[in-house]
């Protein structure tokens, strides 16, 4: 089932000046209900943008944008119930903290829906797990958390809405490697919980090969291409030439071939790549001789 | 091969919101040979920026001596030989959005030089040469904010060699950039360090990146806990992993191969050298 679709979007920024730049340009695309999308492009290729029009931030100068087969400007009143729908998740979140107490920044939202005190106090207690705050955590100031824990209480902040759409661009950029796993395993979690529409923007294509299962390629302000992680990264000469790339354990898998070894197609991740090769060690069939 | 950056008993806090010391890094010895390049890997929060700063001389230590060409530069120095040791020691940081000041390429690139008050001709003949070390000769004349990421950052680096440094520190400067963007700037950083020289400090969280130093620096919780080449530092992904760190996918592939009882060394870092070995292994097999 689809639960976005963009139908022969366009978006131009400064318009009637000399700096008009076309950021995008008839977009045309479905995100599947229920999927994790990673939205791949090199810098300027129109990601940001894409996101912004998800949740109502900018509004397409030609075509629409439907949620769940409605057009999301049809009715300007429907905007609020559509900002708490789709929650989008910004770069560097982490500065956009301001409460007093890590709880009451993850509350923001969910008071502002008007829900009870005691439904809220289950949004943040359940958002707080996602993003593997402790409960410690929760009486603190903001101000006094490590950067990779901001992170995470900005990310639960959006979370505590339940948007049926989360929207995070680059949410582990920064991070070290650790950091990153904690935030790309709570994104899942959060899926698996509420059956959510995820869309990661991210310029790690090992993270999108490991946590996504579905990617859209954007390049010069186009839809390049959309496609499962086998059917994206099959294409890695492609890829390279608008600037992207395939995870680091596919080029090794292209190399091996080169050097004789053929492990077959559409091994993107380390697990896939080693389940692979587990019949060459076991004394198995498929031996490489 | 000579030292050029010498650190002894190193020690630096933060001052917190009620004057109290919060340590930050504790009595830190580290050796940096002229021409070397060092990675500095380690978990957020591990004290390894702040060691750059301290380096660069953003931040002035506790206590201990921080030695640049024989010069200790943890004592009070007078502006001038502030500016000589700056001038030395460039760094280039994580946004290329925040670093460019100039209108016009060739004119961002010349801000340091001028402000050294060198002659204009001399000035000329930098900015070209530092276009040309990038690579980003044809965007002299550009406008910074047409560029992409990748050659925000490339500017960024022309902007220090201008000044003609001897060492440079990149502070997460491929963070966030995009796959090409992070090559580009990657291959940069060898040509500096390979052709023209120029001793390299990478602070990174990306173990790709980590693999292309001659060493490895591990700090953790203001110390440091492990170094050596990256084909030692990455031999045991357990370690690393406890640390909040990772190893290149390619190493751990072969970690969980070892476990099946496959004879593979522990060395392998590059997919390159990795297709190779495990190729060589499948066929005698």
């Amino acid at each position: 089932m689809t639960k976005i679709e963009l139908k022969g979007v366009s978006y131009l920024y400064g318009g009637k000046t000399p700096f008009e730049k076309k950021a995008l340009n008839n977009i045309n695309a479905c995100i599947e209900a229920g999927s994790i999308t990673g939205l791949i492009g090199h810098t300027g290729s129109g990601k940001s943008t894409l996101v912004q029009l998800l949740n109502g931030l900018l509004r397409p100068m030609e075509g629409q944008v439907l949620l769940d087969g409605r057009d999301i400007w049809e009715k300007r009143a429907r905007m609020r119930d559509l900002r708490f729908k789709v929650g989008l998740v910004f770069q560097y979140p982490e500065y956009q903290l301001f409460e007093e107490t890590v709880e009451k920044d993850i509350a923001f939202g969910p008071k502002n829906m008007g829900l009870s005190d005691e439904e809220i106090r289950h949004r943040v207690a359940d958002a707080a797990k996602f993003c593997g705050l402790d409960q410690r955590l929760l009486k603190k100031s903001p101000f006094e958390l490590s950067g990779g824990q901001k992170r995470r209480v900005a990310i639960a902040g959006v979370m505590a809405m339940t948007p049926e759409v989360l929207i995070l661009d680059e949410p582990a950029a920064g991070l070290d490697p650790q950091g990153r796993s904690d935030i790309f395993g709570g994104i899942c979690e959060y899926r698996r919980k509420t059956g959510a529409t995820v869309i990661i923007v991210s310029h790690s294509m090992e993270d999108i090969a490991r946590y996504c299962d579905r990617v859209l390629v954007m390049s010069k302000g186009q839809v390049w291409a959309e496609g499962s992680c086998d059917e994206i990264f099959n294409r890695a000469d492609e890829l390279e030439a608008i600037g992207l790339d395939i995870p680091q354990i596919a080029r090794f898998v292209r190399m091996l071939k080169a050097e004789g070894v053929d492990l077959g197609d559409n091994l993107y991740t380390v697990g896939e790549v080693y389940r692979a090769l587990i019949p060459y060690f076991k004394g198995g069939d498929g031996g490489a001789s | 091969m000579s030292k050029f950056i010498e650190i002894k008993n190193l020690n630096f806090s933060y001052k917190g919101d009620e004057g109290e010391s919060i340590p930050v890094l504790h009595d830190i010895n580290l050796d940096i040979a002229k021409g070397e390049f060092v990675t500095i890997l380690g978990r957020n929060g591990s004290g390894k920026s702040t060691l750059a700063k301290i380096i660069n001389m953003i931040l002035t230590p506790d206590s201990g001596e921080v030695i640049i060409d024989g010069k200790n530069i943890a004592v009070e120095l007078s502006d001038k030989e502030l500016m000589a040791v700056r001038r030395r020691v460039g760094m280039v940081f994580q946004n290329p959005d925040n670093q460019l000041v100039a209108t016009i390429v060739e004119e961002d690139i010349a801000f340091g030089p001028e402000n050294l008050g060198i002659p204009s001709a001399e000035i000329r003949q930098r900015v070209d040469d530092a276009l040309e070390t990038v690579g980003m000769t044809e965007f002299a004349r550009h406008s910074p904010h047409q560029l992409s990421g990748g050659q925000k950052q490339r500017i960024a680096i022309a902007g220090i060699i201008a000044m003609l440094p001897e060492c440079i520190i990149f502070d997460e400067s491929t963070a966030m950039l995009d796959p090409k963007g992070r090559q580009e700037v990657m291959d940069t950083i060898e040509k500096l360090n390979r052709e023209k020289g120029i001793t390299v400090i990478a602070i990174t969280h990306n173990m790709e990146e980590a693999v292309r130093g001659d060493r490895i620096v591990v700090i953790d919780n203001g110390h440091i806990v492990k170094q050596g080449k990256p084909t030692e530092v990455f031999a045991d992904p357990y370690e690393l992993w406890d640390l909040g760190l990772a190893v290149p996918q390619v190493t751990e592939l072969f970690d969980m191969l070892r476990c099946l009882g496959a004879d593979l060394p522990e060395s392998i870092i590059t997919e390159e050298e990795g297709a190779r070995v495990l190729a060589r292994l499948l066929k005698n097999k």
